[in-house]
């Protein structure tokens, strides 16, 4: 049971990366990783809100399924998400002023993060019981926040470089993650092999 | 206010139009979805029954089945497939077979397997068209016995889940789980708990003696019947009767091995019984126990055998006291369908046996055991005393 | 030129204002749909249904939404068409939703459809939106199969499925794996940059401003997108 849970949040943190592996969360990934702080603060902020958003939308399903309405799912989903952003940015605006000014602008990017809907909706899918979804949850968090980290230290020298025009900006940041998710590939297989 | 009310039930609107047009779009998809789902579900069961149509999940849980059973689907036409998971080489063997109404075998593939040699894909093949008694005609596998042999039994398994999903009745119990419930019957005070006595007297007409753990008594085995002879009683039986005096009397006395030259070395000890028998402890070599992943092989690890036999040298009843063997391999000696094939052997029919399949490293360790009892028994006899 | 002739609203898709390429939308479908060519036309058309349906009910509707509510609104109207192309592909073309997986409902969150709802069919007539929407969707079809031509053929030897037997000894299998994915579209971003020589246009004034993305763009691709013009002026 706990080796389990173990292996579903290594996995989703290291091998199943949701940025450098499946490809959601790329906007932020791209756009809001140019400074540490910046890619912690958004890191953290999409953390939190993925666990809520399971906490919510895995017992949703439930209903919806029980009420034969599970085709309402990307639909109350994506709702649950947006309210649930814009509940969290006026909660912290309220009482924890000094957390908003930190997260706050983060808040309402998360509503359009595919990462945030593609894992409550593939928690569904992979069939995971509330615990496990919630660490699995964890898991996609934390690997987004620690890919944020490395690749906001990888392009602060990109900026610093002489590259080729045409490769300027966005071209040079998506080569740099090709291989940041290369490196990533090697994990592949590890953690299974640690328990097994 | 008057504005935010305007919001309120713009949003609430546009949700509720998208819920209609959603529900309109599943009303006529999700027959076709469906129909999809079962299509892609039904794939799988025509590999194993081509010409099977309308296959329906059965709830099998009311059903005594064989326990490797795991799901079974029913066919429109009489016939079943079912899903067997059974433990080969290595365990996780899923295999699914498909029996027609007539009881034949339509199809069998390996869904999934840990198996190394990969025999097992094309050993499905082999049954089709087979019924009971051809299933079990099928050869194994050389190279492959263990896990083939598994294969063959889950198809013999699905043969009998058929026959019983179809309302039909058959035996589905082990040779030793039959032999427990027999001698249950028979001397139910026994409590199901029974030892095999291990008989060093030529007893005429009894295939077997069991006495209960609990000392209620003795159960004798004469072909298929099984008679109670509960303690200090004597039974109405004869052939019972006569066998209760003869091994009443039987006594031994210890052979002292160094007073013979040229024992085998894999003899441990040797008694005689008044009556001029033998009961001999040999060893031999196994293939010893997977620990670690690693075998430790048959160094140290021994195949410990019991003997008993007549001064002619024919062999009257075998024990397994000791064995070292992996579980599921070698393990299978220590079984009374192994040994008790021994009973009434002599030197040159004792490895007319069937081997234990994919354990040849055993069964020789355990010829080896039982030849060094003949050589024994024929040194003792000789008379070559120092 | 007629800047706003329908023509135009149409073709500035394709290249000039490629979601894909130019304005850097999409990019989770474009990285990880682009391994085979069917699933990305697949995602493609997928996309190019809701956006299409989408920019017609959202331009229908844009006098009746109010201001304080538009984002919400959009995103019901546009979850609710990616649930019916959703079910519509699961009923018709299974083998493509096994495909696409979890990328089918994640349109709802594409940049592209959400960006286009808030920047143009919000602002403009029923024919215009359907047209831009229309545009777009081909300009990102067409992006995702050029993506994929390259990842299939190069990584897979095969196109749409279909082995190439003689390219089988020279694929380079990276390709079709994740970093692949960026590598390529990393080089293909560089070549629309030398194709439209540099004049493509500036990211912030076309899709971000209104945005929900906005600061996000602001405060990274959108910096890239404006250094490039910065660098476009200095030549």
């Amino acid at each position: 049971m706990f080796k389990s849970l173990i292996i579903i949040l290594l996995s989703s943190v290291l091998v199943n990366n949701y940025v450098l592996s499946r490809f959601l969360g790329i906007c932020p990934f791209l756009g809001v990783s140019k400074k540490l702080n910046q890619a912690t603060g958004m890191g953290i902020a999409v953390t939190v809100v993925m666990l809520l958003a399971t906490a919510v939308t895995w017992p949703l399903q439930l209903l919806l399924d029980k009420a034969g309405l599970g085709y309402m799912q990307t639909i109350v989903f994506i709702l649950v998400i947006a309210s649930l952003v814009q509940m969290l940015e006026l909660l912290l605006k309220r009482f924890i002023p000094a957390l908003h000014k930190g997260l706050g602008v983060y808040l309402p990017l998360i509503t359009t993060n595919c990462a945030v809907l593609g894992v409550a909706i593939n928690n569904i899918t992979d069939g995971y019981n509330f615990l496990e979804s919630l660490v699995s949850s964890l898991g996609v968090g934390l690997g987004f926040l620690l890919a944020m980290v490395l690749f906001s230290g990888l392009r602060s020298r990109i900026d610093e470089t002489n590259i080729p025009k045409p490769f300027r900006g966005l071209a040079a940041t998506l080569i740099a993650a090709s291989f940041i998710s290369l490196a990533f590939m090697g994990f592949a297989g590890i953690v299974e092999k640690m328990f097994a | 206010m008057k504005k935010s009310i305007r919001s309120t039930v713009v949003l609430v609107s546009i949700c509720a139009v998208m819920a209609i047009l959603l529900g309109l779009t599943n009303y006529f998809t999700a027959p076709i979805i469906k129909k999809n789902q079962e299509a892609a579900a039904n794939e799988a069961l025509l590999q194993v029954m081509p010409n099977g149509e309308g296959f329906e999940k059965m709830d099998i849980s009311s059903f005594t089945l064989p326990k490797t059973v795991t799901e079974a689907y029913k066919e429109k036409n009489g016939g079943y497939v079912i899903t067997l998971t059974t433990a080969g080489y290595d365990t996780g063997l899923t295999i699914m077979c498909g029996v027609n109404a007539d009881g034949t075998v339509s199809g069998a593939v390996c869904l999934a397997s840990k198996e190394t040699l990969g025999k097992e894909k094309t050993y499905g093949e082999s049954f089709v068209g087979k019924n009971a008694a051809g299933v079990e005609a099928v050869d194994t596998v050389s190279g492959a016995t263990k896990t083939t042999t598994a294969y063959r039994n889950a198809i013999k398994d699905a043969l009998n889940a058929a026959i019983i999903l179809g309302g039909g009745s058959v035996d589905i119990r082990t040779p030793e789980e039959i032999l427990a419930d027999n001698l249950n019957t028979a001397l139910p005070a026994g409590e199901g708990k029974f030892t095999k006595l291990f008989i060093v007297e030529v007893i005429e007409g009894i295939d077997a003696v069991y006495t209960a753990d609990n000392g209620a008594g003795s159960v004798y085995v004469i072909g298929e019947e099984f008679i109670a002879v509960p303690t200090d009683t004597t039974s109405d039986n004869e052939t019972v009767a006569a066998a209760q005096i003869i091994l009443a009397a039987s006594t031994s006395t210890d052979i002292s091995l160094t007073d013979y030259e040229n024992l085998p070395e894999n003899l441990l000890s040797a008694k005689k019984t008044a009556t001029g028998n033998y009961i001999l402890e040999t060893k031999g070599a196994g293939f010893g126990i997977m620990n670690d992943e690693k075998y430790i092989h048959s160094s140290g690890e021994y195949i410990r055998v019991r003997v008993s036999m007549t001064p002619e040298g024919k062999i009257i009843d075998t024990l397994t006291v000791y064995q070292a063997e992996s579980e599921n391999y070698g393990g299978a000696c220590a079984k009374e369908s192994f040994y008790g094939q021994f009973d009434g052997k002599t030197e040159e029919t004792y490895q007319e046996i069937d081997a234990i399949s994919g354990a040849t490293l055993t069964t020789n360790g355990y010829l080896k055991a039982i030849e060094n009892a003949f050589a024994a028994v024929k040194i003792f006899e000789g008379g070559n005393e120092q | 030129m007629k800047r706003n002739s329908n023509w135009s609203i149409l073709l500035k898709g394709l290249l000039k204002e490629n979601p894909v390429f130019v304005l850097i939308l999409g990019t989770c479908p474009t990285l990880a749909t682009t391994t085979t060519v069917d699933g990305a036309f697949g995602m493609g058309i997928a996309a190019l249904a809701v956006l299409v349906c989408s920019n017609i009910l959202i331009s229908l509707l844009r006098k009746v939404i109010p201001d304080s509510v538009r984002i919400p609104c959009y995103i019901v109207v546009i979850a609710g068409f990616v649930t019916i192309v959703q079910m519509i592909v699961q009923a018709f073309l299974p083998g493509l939703y096994v495909k696409l997986g979890v990328y089918l409902p994640l349109i709802t969150v594409n940049c592209i459809i959400l960006g286009r709802a808030e920047m143009f069919a919000g602002k403009n007539s029923v024919g215009k939106s359907a047209l831009d929407g229309l545009g777009m969707g081909l300009g990102f079809t067409v992006a995702l199969l050029a993506m994929s031509t390259i990842r299939e053929v190069f990584g897979a030897a095969s196109f749409a499925g279909i082995a190439i037997p003689f390219m089988e000894n020279y694929k380079i299998e990276f390709l079709v794996k994740a970093p692949g994915g960026m590598l390529v579209y990393g080089c293909l971003i560089a070549l629309v940059y030398v194709i439209t020589k540099g004049r493509a246009p500036l990211k912030k004034s076309f899709s971000c401003a209104g945005c929900p993305n906005a600061a996000n763009c602001q405060t990274g691709a959108c910096e890239a997108a404006a250094e490039a013009e910065i660098e476009k002026g200095d030549a």
